[in-house]
């Protein structure tokens, strides 16, 4: 890309509020650097402390979720070379929509795995703060999802979280992978 | 037993687990790499520790900024065992230390506290 193509990107990204724009290999170090300059980004403005607080928030369950479930990943050695460490890609959004900022992430998901993360947000929306106090309970004390290596109550965190309500949605790839993209408020 | 120290850093707590004193404490930010690899030692460590005990005070502080959700998970571990030592004829406080304004910490504490009836619950605002 030469500046006659990053300038239009550039000017497409903070038209539409993009404070900060992340695509490609989710690790923990991208993890630490970024959370590290959204602290100071929200240190330096007016952000409320509950909004900073809020908004750091959903981005550590969102980026931990796409370096944890993306399956767009590879493997590579790691440290003398006996070990493999799995690397996986996703992409990160931060921004601010009129007065509300937005979190938002996107991986490569199996197509097989959408109906039921679908079914699982669908509900976790549909729920009030009681409901999802109650489900995060709940979760926290039951056994952890099959296939997640988490707690498993990211998602329900995010909906906590996200005082001025969630997003999420999946496109087709090609025949075995879907994209799921979700876009937190507060 | 000896105490147990472990350095906070940019994304774990400080751990000071005073196991001849019963006092214990997590200060500081607490959104690992490996929820389990940090914190699975230090909680058999401690119930196993707790297991011993018999008509004993014990403290623990919880003195957190940030924790993730994943780290709620073991936090509540920490709530049912603390609650297990005082069903065992110890005497425990729990106290959670918030930020004034961190309505959202206050409310999680709140909501562990739910689980605990024979240990003592205090929410403490932080200083300064």
């Amino acid at each position: 890309m030469q500046t006659h193509e990053l300038l239009p990107f550039r000017k497409n990204l903070s038209e539409q509020g993009v404070i900060l724009c992340y695509n490609g290999l989710m690790t923990e170090e991208i993890l630490s650097g970024i959370g590290a300059t959204i602290k100071h980004k929200m240190a330096t403005g007016h952000t409320d402390k509950q909004v900073a607080r809020g908004l750091f928030s959903l981005f550590v369950e969102q980026v931990q979720n796409v370096i944890r479930y993306s399956v767009e990943k590879e493997t590579a050695p790691h440290g003398n070379g006996t070990e493999e460490v799995t690397l996986r890609y996703g992409l990160l959004v931060v921004g601010m929509e009129s007065d509300r900022y937005f979190v938002a992430c996107g991986n490569m998901v199996d197509k097989q795995d959408v109906a039921k993360l679908h079914g699982n947000l669908t509900h976790i929306k549909s729920l009030d703060a009681e409901g999802l106090k109650a489900l995060f309970r709940s979760t926290l004390k039951g056994e952890t999802p099959s296939g997640s290596l988490g707690a498993g109550v990211g998602f329900i965190d995010i909906a906590r979280r996200a005082t001025r309500g969630f997003e999420f949605d999946f496109a087709d790839v090609d025949e075995a992978h879907s994209y799921f993209s979700i876009k937190a408020y507060i | 037993m000896a105490t147990l120290q472990i350095d906070g850093t940019d994304r774990t707590p400080q751990v000071c687990f005073d196991f001849d004193n019963n006092r214990f404490s997590l200060v500081g930010e607490s959104y690992p790499e490996d929820v389990a690899e940090f914190y699975g030692d230090l909680l058999s460590q401690l119930t196993a520790h707790f297991d011993t005990l018999r008509g004993e005070a014990l403290q623990f502080d919880f003195n957190l900024v940030y924790f993730n959700s994943s780290t709620a998970k073991v936090v509540m571990r920490l709530f049912e065992a603390l609650e297990e030592a005082a069903q065992q004829e110890n005497r425990v406080v729990v106290n959670w230390h918030h930020e004034e304004d961190d309505d959202n910490m206050r409310e999680m504490g709140e909501e562990f506290s739910e689980d605990l009836h024979k240990a003592q619950f205090n929410l403490l605002v932080k200083e300064g």
